[in-house]
């Protein structure tokens, strides 16, 4: 358990109020997300579920500093994300949240190693540092002896599953993870959700999926449809 | 440094693209270092004939062209004109030349020249700087000396059917009988020479002149004293004035003395022209190599937008990203310069010839026509081309990515999310 978990008063990792999220395709506007209030608190999993298109993804994108809400506010690990310029933003991904995707996302030619040490040379730990804490990564993940692969030489399931130690390179207190199962068969999807259930016993991992049986493994689930949130 | 790292790395994500993407670029800094060598020939022709020409004095018999056939022109200087030139303070060297002239097909005449093998080949009209590049064969030497021996302009080679391969077996007979409107004839015996070379000057008029030791010479036109021209060199450009002073007040009443001007005229016509020629096309091949590596740049943004963006979502930072960038551009442009470099080594002396003969020559005044065989265009590597290499290497990756650079800081790290 870590200083944040320790703390007697459970501060929300991340919290939104009203927040709006608008495109526009040509003339026509959609409303990605639409006055979206929500307090997660650490730790644990939350699973965000929804139909294609209802917003669950936007929502993930807004909590990750990944893009910016048309409205209202955000707040995570006690930082108004609105406040922040972008050189801000970006510091605040390198050290608050670890993302995982659908698509893996591995940096190609980079082995698993030196893939999981990539968020920690942007955050500046040393270079004995990253190399012993990356190995320790790749070991929770069971993948210590495929350290020195290249994504091309990994299946799926082993590149989501250097994704997620990398994911965690910087010792974020959240990770988000974009359908992670997605991409896989059905039996290394399990494999990767309880990875991921595990990694929540210490952090708060918000995940986005359809997939109803995984999400309800989570300890909470929202669903979300046509940007609003049903409960 | 992790973004020089990958960035350095990317270069080897496609061996095809990158032996591609090299000839590509390599082909532009090739031309690049051909235009540069041939400027660069051309500067050291002006620079030669500057340090030969400047600090030197023409002296000819009074009125006359000092030619011993030619109408109206045969006066030469008294022999002892030597001597006295030599005892002047500050005269360096001095080189006695005798010369006539010989009527030919396709230009009106060719000039024959005596003179001792130790001193230059000097051009009338032209080179008085002297010693044009032999071609084939070999120069004079001591041991011709007396001997019927002579090497050959390449127009006079040309008139006489003499080939390059038969250089050293070829004769040429001098009808020393023969007339031309400012020749008259010499009742003397046709002479046949051994043509030991063929030179060239980058000079019509200097490419239809015949050298001969000056023994043979006398020999062979029966001139056993006097000379038709002698120059003058001094120590240095700033004692000239002093020595020309010397020399009227000693010769003045025998000899016109001539400061050579051609060293102006080339100047301002072949090393102007052919540096402008060489600029444009300096120019023109960075405009390209900047057009390809634009392209090769874009692209590479175009299908690494999911990579930038994921980089960014893992907390790279925009210089990073750029630093990566142009990482990989530099090396690009590098490899494309070693590339060139190595090709220009093997094959940059007979192409930057090729290419001065098929586009520099054509806008050279017509009189310069084969300047380029007279050029010593082998492929040299100096500091400068290392410098030409190092700074296009930088100005063309830096151009060529500008537009990339700008699309990689405005994309966003949602990117990362599109490509799914």
């Amino acid at each position: 358990m870590n200083d944040r978990a320790a703390n007697g008063v459970q501060a929300p990792v991340v919290q939104l109020k009203q927040v709006t999220k608008v495109y526009r395709k040509g003339a026509q506007e959609v409303r990605a997300l639409d006055g979206i209030d929500l307090r997660v608190e650490p730790p644990g999993m939350l699973a965000v579920v929804g139909p294609s298109g209802s917003g669950k993804s936007s929502l993930l994108h807004m909590i990750g500093a990944m893009d910016r809400p048309t409205g209202g506010e955000v707040v995570v690990a006690g930082r108004h994300l609105a406040a922040l310029g972008d050189a801000e933003l970006t510091g605040f991904r390198r050290k608050t949240v670890g993302f995982v995707f659908q698509s893996f996302n591995l940096i190609p030619n980079l082995t698993a190693l030196e893939n999981v040490m990539l968020p920690m040379e942007f955050n500046g730990v040393d270079k004995g540092e990253r190399g012993r804490r990356a190995l320790t990564l790749l070991e929770r993940v069971g993948l210590r002896a495929r350290a020195a692969h290249r994504p091309g030489e990994l299946s799926g399931g082993e590149q989501q599953r250097v994704a997620i130690a990398r994911a965690l390179a910087n010792d974020p207190p959240l990770v988000l993870a974009d359908e992670p199962t997605g991409n896989l068969d059905s039996k290394t999807g399990q494999v990767i959700y309880e990875l991921l259930e595990e990694i929540a016993r210490e952090r708060t991992v918000i995940v986005v999926t359809h997939a109803e049986p995984l999400a309800q493994r989570a300890k909470h689930v929202i669903h979300i449809q046509d940007g609003r949130l049903l409960s | 440094m992790i973004m020089l790292r990958i960035g350095a790395r990317n270069l080897w994500r496609s061996k095809l693209r990158l032996v591609l993407v090299a000839t590509l670029i390599g082909a532009p800094f090739f031309l690049l270092l051909v235009m540069q060598s041939i400027g660069d020939a051309v500067q050291r022709q002006t620079e030669t004939l500057k340090q030969n020409v400047n600090n030197t004095l023409q002296l000819r018999a009074r009125g006359s062209m000092g030619h011993v056939n030619m109408v109206g022109n045969e006066d030469i200087l008294p022999q002892d004109a030597l001597a006295r030139v030599r005892s002047v303070e500050h005269v360096a060297r001095v080189e006695p030349y005798l010369l006539a002239m010989t009527p030919t097909e396709g230009h009106n005449f060719a000039m024959i020249v005596g003179v001792d093998p130790r001193d230059t080949r000097r051009l009338e009209s032209h080179g008085e700087a002297g010693n044009p590049k032999i071609l084939f064969g070999r120069d004079l030497t001591d041991e011709d000396r007396g001997k019927r021996i002579a090497i050959a302009g390449q127009g006079v080679a040309r008139w006489a059917g003499i080939k390059p391969e038969d250089v050293g077996r070829a004769t040429l007979t001098l009808d020393l009988k023969r007339t031309h409107p400012v020749i008259f004839g010499l009742d003397r015996p046709p002479v046949t020479l051994a043509v030991a070379g063929i030179y060239a000057s980058g000079y019509v008029f200097g490419d239809m002149q015949l050298f001969m030791p000056l023994d043979t010479f006398r020999e062979v036109y029966g001139v056993p004293e006097g000379i038709s021209w002698l120059y003058v060199r001094a120590d240095s450009a700033d004692n000239l004035p002093a020595v020309e002073r010397q020399l009227r007040a000693m010769l003045g009443n025998v000899a016109d003395i001539i400061s050579p001007t051609t060293v102006a005229e080339f100047q301002t016509t072949a090393t102007a022209a052919v540096q402008r020629l060489a600029n444009g096309g300096i120019g023109l091949s960075a405009a390209l190599m900047v057009v390809v590596v634009f392209f090769v740049m874009l692209l590479v943004v175009r299908e690494r937008a999911w990579e930038i963006g994921t980089l960014k979502a893992l907390g790279a930072s925009n210089p990073g990203l750029v630093a990566g960038f142009l990482t990989e551009a530099v090396l690009l442009c590098v490899i494309g310069a070693v590339t060139a470099a190595a090709l220009f080594g093997l094959w940059g002396g007979p192409l930057a010839q090729l290419i001065f003969g098929l586009g520099v020559s054509p806008f050279l005044p017509a009189h310069y026509g084969t300047l380029a065989n007279s050029l010593s265009l082998s492929p040299r590597f100096s500091a400068a081309t290392l410098g030409i290499l190092i700074g296009a290497c930088l100005f063309v990756a830096l151009a060529g990515s500008a537009w990339g650079i700008r699309q990689i800081v405005r994309l966003s790290p949602m990117e990362a999310i599109r490509h799914e």
